[in-house]
């Protein structure tokens, strides 16, 4: 070991003293030989001619020796770089070239793999977020989604008790709280928990303690938890923080904990019925369930989140779960029987509907990382035909092929290390502009960030493009016969060969690039299609709620408020209708009913979208009115007799029949039958790319804790303020949620289309740009191979415009070859993107011809460039040049 | 037996260096004789492959080497062995005896046959 440690030592330090040691040492032998010879009877010279005759060339015995040298090919290594950056650095305008187009390739997929990364791979602030599960209690007779169904808290605990799967189980709900600080009121979205939340998610505070089921109890739940974030913000990082408190809905809750920074579950996106206000959450309760509640089977409840036994799979507790059920059904009344466990895994259901999108956009670099990788392949290709002399001359100096191959390796790894370097820099950029595209609501997508992983991830990409763009052209190399070459002092038969692989690269290329153009393409006819939907809304409706506290919990004074409010909004200049609604379109919130058509073959547990509105509320929206006619304010002591339904309802359920005067036989808590006053249009509800379903509007006087909408003639700005200056004149304790229009809500809802858009068709462009330069290079290439072909073409009599049609050829026959591989390629490779479109087919010929029409004129017209320089070659100099 | 000498067996040539530095230090010339005559002239071993053999048998530290007084005068690098390269001789040695005697066996040929 110690031997080997020296050797290594000396080869790399004491490398002059070696060689002159080796070279003493050789001479003398051959003296010594040669001194046998001599006495032997040979004369002197004949002797020294015998002797290296013998040893086969001093040279040749030094260079083995050398080469068994230990850690001779870290020494070779260190050869080939240095002659690699010295051979890349005589040719800048190849090597930046090559750089930057492998970069862009690196730096696009470092900079998705960092929001795979954030979102996917990075774990969560909870202890083995793995083993965390939501669980619900569907009933399949409603056609309702399973998520829909928190437990109710009698079933939950029920559960809880009897299961043996889970390590712990917990209830929590959410709600919104005016938190008054100093005169101001802001909304906090706050969770309330019972005594287990903190364990069941492993996360503990940073400071003081988690709530407990002490604090559950009635009288003790006057207890807070708060956020970092708000900690930070509302208390300026205090340290006698856990000696303060907090005023909510007027009430004092004494402060016991801060949590750490990451932790701010539940998020909009966590829960599978998030509502979007509650973005984070800065404030966690105690729950304080009273015994009767705990106990109540009838009502769900809010969401339960368990954590499973280390071992115990999802199918396991399940199917346990099945049999608790079955005992607990027979504690419900029969109409509700048939309620099953349902229990889902938290990573997916928060981040599953992402997941897809990711991969599509990580394929999609992918993509352009390989076309980059043809593309400097092909420049190494190019610049290698270049080098055959330089090359044939180490071979014929006894540069064996394995280390030519390894010479050509060795710069490609140069440049794939430099690329991915650069990429990094790339990657940095898009980061610092991922906030701009940023929909909001894929979860955690803001925490991107390049970390070790990221920085690994990248090392590794640059590894795997050096070796894919370097193999190429170290085969093409080691297949020619170098010193043959060299004899034959032209560049002419090896070309052929090159020129085949380039041309295939070429192909390949402008496949892959049509794959991600019509992908892109037929993205941004999805995009404006949902932009052209018709929302069935104004655009520049203001939208607001207000969470009344405590103070309000008797109805009249609820009314009293609400008129106060509404009249207060009526009399802003500008504005011309006040209305409310308990659900607003693209708001996330739904209500539905049970309900029966008279005249229709209803069915069992139909139901129905259900919407409380006042009589302003069409016109305020600018819903329009197809038969009938609107609420009046007089209609709103008639709340269970009168509804108008939209146009879905009236053309499923009033199919060639008048629906006005028709009637509506609601069956929630009692059976109460109304009668059909109008027919108002649709509105896109819950997303702007589902299509409407059948509604049924009912009026109120007020919409108590619904959602408030205002119609005005002014700038949405100033009537905003105006808003918040009119509720602060009723209450000052009370605020008023994210003043928005309903323009800025269909923004939002659009948002996820918008980035997977932006993105992949940025990328496409990134694809295309590198394929024509790919392509402009080769033809480029090719040009100046064959200038003397071109000489001797023309002399020989032929036009300019002949030479620019032989060259066009060629690409033209490229691009032909690429976009026929593409277009097979991408009609089954649409596949895969099938999900993300809308109103669009996946082979819409529109997109399809357009894309190759952009791709054959671009390609021709980067071809066209080298094709004129062919054109404009002067025969007398392109014959004397050679 | 005499006749044209034989190409080197893989791995025969190790054994016969450090068998030729047994008895004495040898600078390269004297082994190559020395392995010359031990074998009665079956192995020729030339510079090309004995330098490389024994630069790399110094490596794993087999051999050990000072510079000393050739016969001309000249300065030139003995070779010794090292405990390990006696260990490593053995070693070879015992190989290269159930080698030959497996050898003898399956092909049927006896010491006398020669």
């Amino acid at each position: 070991m110690i031997s080997r440690l020296r050797a290594l030592w000396n080869t790399f330090f004491r490398r002059d003293q070696l060689d002159q040691d080796l070279d003493e040492e050789l001479s003398v032998y051959a003296e010594l030989v040669a001194a046998e010879k001599t006495r032997s009877g040979l004369s002197p010279d004949c002797a020294r001619r015998d002797t290296h005759r013998e040893m086969g060339g001093v040279e040749q015995v030094r260079q083995n020796v050398r080469d068994i040298r230990a850690g001779v090919w870290l020494e070779r290594l260190n050869q080939d770089l240095r002659y690699g950056v010295r051979t890349l650095s005589r040719d800048p305008g190849f090597t930046v070239t090559a750089v930057l187009t492998l970069a862009l390739g690196i730096g696009a997929c470092s900079a998705i793999f960092s929001m795979v990364n954030a979102v996917l791979i990075r774990s969560l602030p909870y202890g083995d977020p793995e083993r965390l599960v939501y669980l619900f209690t569907p009933n399949s007779r409603d056609n309702l989604p399973p998520e829909d169904f928190g437990p109710a808290y009698g079933d939950l605990y029920d559960i809880k008790r009897e299961s043996r799967s889970f390590q712990s189980m917990t209830a929590f709900d959410q709600s919104m709280f005016n938190l008054s600080e100093q005169g101001e009121a802001q909304r906090v979205s706050a969770a309330r928990v019972d005594g287990d939340f903190f364990q069941t998610f492993q996360a503990s505070p940073v400071m003081g303690r988690e709530i407990t089921w002490e604090d559950n109890q009635p009288g003790h739940e006057r207890v807070a938890v708060i956020s970092h974030a708000l900690w930070q913000s509302l208390f300026g990082s205090a340290s006698d923080i856990l000696h303060r408190s907090l005023v909510l809905d007027g009430k004092s809750y004494q402060i016991v904990g801060v949590m750490p920074i990451a932790f701010e579950y539940p998020h909009n996106f966590d829960l599978p019925e998030g509502v979007p206000q509650y973005k984070t959450t800065q404030v966690w309760l105690p729950l304080a369930l009273t015994p009767s509640q705990m106990a109540e089977r009838d009502n769900f409840g809010g969401n339960a989140v368990a954590r499973l036994k280390p071992g115990i799979s999802i199918a396991q507790a399940q199917s346990e779960l099945s049999t608790i059920m079955v005992r607990l059904n027979k504690l419900l009344d029969p109409h509700m029987q048939g309620r099953e466990a349902l229990l889902v895994n938290l990573l997916d259901s928060t981040v599953g509907h992402v997941r897809s999108l990711l991969w599509l956009l990580l394929g999609v670099v992918g993509l352009v990382l390989l076309i980059a990788c043809g593309n400097a392949a092909n420049l190494l290709l190019a610049r290698s035909a270049g080098r055959m002399r330089e090359l044939g001359v180490r071979a014929a100096l006894g540069a064996g092929r394995r280390r030519i191959v390894r010479q050509l390796l060795t710069e490609a790894l140069l440049l794939g290390i430099t690329a991915g370097g650069a990429g990094i820099a790339f990657a940095f950029l898009f980061l610092r502009f991922l906030p701009l595209l940023d929909p909001g609501n894929i979860p955690r997508l803001s925490e991107a960030s390049l970390d070790m992983r990221v920085l690994l991830f990248t090392l590794a990409l640059s590894l795997l493009t050096s070796l894919l763009t370097g193999v190429l052209p170290a085969l093409n190399v080691s297949r020619a016969n170098l010193v043959d070459f060299l004899a034959a002092a032209g560049n002419r038969g090896v070309a052929g060969a090159h020129g085949r692989t380039q041309g295939a690269l070429i192909v390949i290329q402008t496949a892959l690039v049509l794959v991600l153009l019509s992908s892109a393409g037929l993205l941004i006819r999805s995009y404006i299609n949902v932009e052209s939907v018709d929302t069935g809304f104004s655009e520049s409706t203001l939208t607001t709620s207000v969470q009344l506290d405590p103070r309000y919990s008797q109805p009249q004074k609820r009314a009293e408020f609400y008129r106060d409010f509404y009249s207060r909004l009526s009399a802003i200049p500008g504005v011309t209708a006040v209305g409310g609604i308990n659900a607003l379109p693209l708001s996330n919130s739904e209500t539905m009913r049970p309900f029966q058509v008279e005249g229709y073959a209803n069915q069992k547990n139909q139901l129905v979208q259900g919407r409380w509105i006042t009589p302003g509320y069409f016109s305020a929206m600018s819903i329009s009115l197809l038969a009938g006619r609107a609420f009046s304010q007089d209609d709103t002591a008639h709340t269970d007799r009168l509804v108008i339904v939209n146009r879905s309802f009236a053309n499923k359920y009033f199919a060639n029949r008048n629906p006005i005067g028709g009637h509506v036989t609601f069956e929630d808590h009692h059976v109460q039958s109304t009668t059909v006053i109008g027919v108002v249009g649709d509105v896109r509800h819950t997303s702007l790319e589902e299509s409407p379903a059948p509604q049924i509007y009912m009026p109120v006087s007020e919409a108590a804790d619904g959602y408030i909408v205002v119609r005005a003639s002014r700038a949405p700005k100033i009537v905003a303020a105006e808003i918040r200056s009119a509720l602060h004149a009723i209450d000052p304790n009370l605020a008023a949620a994210d003043i928005q229009t309903m323009g800025q809500l269909e923004s939002a809802a659009s948002a996820r289309r918008r980035f997977q858009t932006s993105l992949l068709t940025v990328f496409a462009a990134v694809a295309l740009l590198l394929a024509l330069i790919g392509l402009y290079g080769l033809m480029a290439h090719s040009v100046g191979r064959r200038t003397r072909e071109v000489g001797i073409r023309m002399a020989l009599g032929a036009k300019r415009s002949d030479v620019m049609l032989l060259m066009m050829k060629k690409a033209a026959l490229l691009l032909a070859l690429g976009l026929t591989c593409g277009l097979v390629v991408s009609w089954f490779a649409v596949r895969a993107m099938q999900a993300f479109l809308f109103g669009v087919g996946g082979h819409d010929p529109a997109t399809i011809i357009s894309v190759c029409a952009l791709l054959a004129v671009c390609g021709l017209v980067a071809a066209l460039i080298p094709a004129r320089r062919a054109a404009s070659i002067d025969p007398i100099q392109a014959l004397r040049m050679e | 037996m005499a006749g044209t000498p034989f190409d080197l067996v893989q791995g025969t040539l190790d054994v016969l260096i450090l068998k030729a530095l047994a008895l004495q230090e040898l600078h390269g010339m004297g082994i190559s004789r020395r392995i010359s005559q031990m074998t009665r002239g079956a192995f020729d071993v030339k510079a090309g492959s004995l330098f490389p053999a024994l630069h790399r048998m110094e490596q794993a530290g087999w051999l050990t080497s000072n510079w000393g007084q050739a016969e001309t005068n000249r300065r030139a690098k003995f070779y010794s062995l090292t405990k390990k390269g006696t260990k490593q001789l053995h070693a070879e040695t015992e190989r290269w005896a159930r080698i030959s005697l497996a050898m003898a066996a399956a092909l049927g040929t006896h010491q006398e046959a020669l």
